[in-house]
């Protein structure tokens, strides 16, 4: 028999701390569609799409409707298309990023990942053409997603990607200058990408990956915050070390219901149980924000001192607790910030707490980075290359992934807003300092090498 | 709720299995008093659940009788020690057969909140008996207070696999919602899930 207290606090996490599976992405690959004529290749792509993810909504639905715990997205992340298409010119490529869209569309899923290069150490032709292809692919499409890493801890940071990528978030948001630059929400930049991310703008299927696999990406940031609230009032002299627990038994209690969804759906697909990520990840509404949390754990504002020092708390006590609770843990795993989809974090970066260099301080501790953060439209190419390479650079150096997803809004200053509506919600621009003083070193170029892996300090 | 099965010295005869159920003001002394009867005229307790509503208690025995003594000696010395303690006790044979073979299912929750009102309980389990969906547990657990729309009832049930789900779904939601009540139906996995080990 379930107790009172189990069925009451299942409920009061699903009505009103917005308890749900953020996602439940289905990974495809595409390495046996390759051909060397793109009417080919697409042709193959979207039957394979089409094929392994036709019943893929559905399921999710009806498994969210047996458990009474909605997934809330269905994606579809695919091989990276620099690999899979590297035969392509640039204008090939725009027309796979159509196909894509068209099967994501046909499927119904809100967003496909995969448009994606891997340059680390260098570029080949397919790569040189697909990055190329990115301003067009995303402001022509409405579901692709793009990523590129330029940096792993194993190879380096190639600096010459880092100001290409500059570039191509320019030339990104001026081909959706109608939107605020919408486009370059849909494209990250990454040190150290995992090959198994179940969450939309990084998310693609690493080449290590099977043919077919369902990855999920748990949410919460609701549920932990409420705990908070709820252990701060019962024993209003509660430590940090007792928040910690807290936080640690609400991620287990969250990723337990990812992985029991996740394997159903999986099961249903006859499609093989990938991982969990375990990831707080907000939406723009209220009670569903991560800054929220900071705020329950006594700062004013997310982005106050003190702020990383909580994010590093909150970061590993997810981890502990979504570790317990699930034997396959991969993707990001751990807290968003992206600015404008947590309402709370958007707000603090409008008030002017939050400032990009305080962003860039607590992504050392937490498992993203630079996430929709909304810049003056004038920002230069080789600027934004420095901001990547500072982000790409704390993942290198910490082993973890960071990434950089930058919309250099056109035509708006610092202290504007943008809005980029639905989940990707709308931010406040904030302002970059120090002009274009960064212009110099990053038309240096090169790779800068991996670091030493001992003598950490 | 306390739930036990007991084996002691059963004999090898195939013996006669009663149900008793024991009604009454919860006090100290009630199991005693029902199971010194049982132990002092040889019969053996199988299984024994009880609980408590309120301040009432119920209790339910499933004892074997020895060859010697009739179901009606028993509820004769029954009714003798727990008339008096205003006690109400009903004994009656358990027959193997008649037991209800449960087909494959699987178990959910349902529970529903709202003001309470006449005929909520019989609004739900209406829909439930219709579809066959039998409910292996049922209470009420009053949250609210001062506020009425906090009353809650949780349903443990199982859902027979061979009916139509969407279409029991379908009409227990209409069911709530004439009855003005917010209903949840959710597998039982996702409470182990969330807060078991």
């Amino acid at each position: 028999m379930l107790s009172d207290r189990e069925i009451l606090s299942t409920l009061e996490m699903l009505r009103s701390e917005h308890l749900d599976v953020r996602t439940v992405t289905l990974g495809v690959s595409l390495f046996d569609c390759a051909d060397p004529n793109v009417d080919g290749f697409c042709d193959k792509v979207r039957r394979k799409i089409m094929r392994l993810a036709q019943n893929l909504v559905a399921v999710c639905d009806e498994v969210g409707d047996k458990y009474g715990i909605p997934v809330v997205n269905k994606r579809v992340a695919v091989s990276p298309i620099a690999v899979v298409g590297a035969a392509f010119g640039r204008d090939d490529l725009v027309q796979v990023a159509r196909t894509l869209d068209e099967a994501a569309q046909a499927v119904r899923v809100d967003f496909i990942g995969g448009f994606s290069a891997l340059v680390e150490k260098g570029f080949t032709n397919g790569d040189v053409s697909l990055i190329d292809a990115i301003p067009e692919a995303l402001a022509h499409t409405e579901r692709v997603c793009a990523s590129v890493n330029v940096a792993s801890t194993k190879a380096g940071i190639n600096m010459d990607a880092v100001l290409m990528m500059g570039h191509v978030i320019k030339r990104t948001a001026s081909a959706t200058a109608h939107a605020d630059g919408i486009g370059c929400a849909k494209l990250c930049v990454f040190a150290n990408i995992p090959q198994d991310i179940p969450f939309m703008a990084g998310a693609y299927l690493g080449v290590g990956e099977p043919e077919c696999v369902i990855n999920v990406g748990v949410s919460g940031p609701g549920v932990v915050r409420k705990a908070i609230d709820r252990a701060r009032r019962a024993t209003p002299a509660l430590d940090l070390g007792r928040l910690a627990e807290v936080i640690k038994r609400t991620a287990f209690k969250v990723t337990s219901v990812g992985e029991l969804i996740g394997r159903e759906v999986a099961r249903r697909l006859e499609v093989p149980f990938g991982v969990v990520d375990l990831s707080l990840a907000p939406t723009p509404n209220v009670g569903d924000s991560v800054g929220e949390i900071f705020q329950s754990l006594g700062l004013g504002s997310i982005g106050a001192p003190g702020s990383t020092a909580v994010l590093a708390m909150l970061n590993d006590a997810v981890k502990k607790g979504g570790a317990f609770a699930s034997s396959y843990v991969g993707g990001l795993s751990g807290a968003f910030i992206p600015v404008s989809e947590d309402l709370n974090i958007s707000e603090a970066a409008r008030k002017g707490h939050l400032s990009l260099e305080k962003l860039e301080a607590m992504t050392s501790v937490c498992s993203v980075g630079l996430d929709m953060v909304a810049l003056p439209g004038e920002t230069s190419a080789e600027t934004l290359a420095a901001i990547i390479a500072d982000e790409m650079a704390i993942g290198v150096i910490n082993r973890k992934t960071t990434a950089a997803r930058l919309i250099p809004v056109p035509g708006k200053k610092a202290g504007e807003k943008a809005y980029f509506g639905g989940l990707l919600g709308e931010a406040t621009i904030i302002p970059v300092s120090n002009g274009d003083l960064s212009t110099e070193f990053i038309r240096l170029g090169g790779r800068i090498p991996a670091p030493v892996q001992s003598l950490n300090n | 709720m306390t739930r036990m099965s007991l084996h002691t010295e059963v004999s090898a005869m195939p013996a006669l299995k009663v149900v008793i159920s024991v009604l009454g003001s919860d006090r100290p002394g009630i199991v005693a008093a029902v199971s010194r009867v049982l132990s002092e005229n040889r019969c053996n307790i199988e299984d024994v659940s009880q609980t408590i509503l309120q301040s009432e208690f119920a209790g339910i025995f499933i004892a074997s009788l020895p060859e010697d003594f009739s179901m009606e000696g028993l509820e004769k010395k029954l009714q003798e020690h727990l008339k008096p303690m205003g006690l109400a006790v009903l004994v009656k044979p358990m027959h193997e057969a008649d037991r209800y073979e449960a087909p494959p299912s699987e178990p959910f929750v349902v529970t529903t909140i709202g003001p309470d009102r006449l005929g909520l309980v019989a609004g739900i389990t209406d829909v439930m008996a219709r579809f066959g969906v039998n409910i292996t547990n049922l209470r009420a657990a009053f949250r609210g207070g001062a506020d009425p729309r906090r009353n809650v009832m949780i349903y443990e049930v199982d859902i027979p696999l061979h009916i139509d789900q969407q279409a029991f779904r379908k009409a227990l939601r209409q069911r709530a919602e004439d009855l003005g009540l917010d209903l949840s139906l959710q597998h039982r996995d996702i409470f182990e899930a969330i807060h078991r080990i």
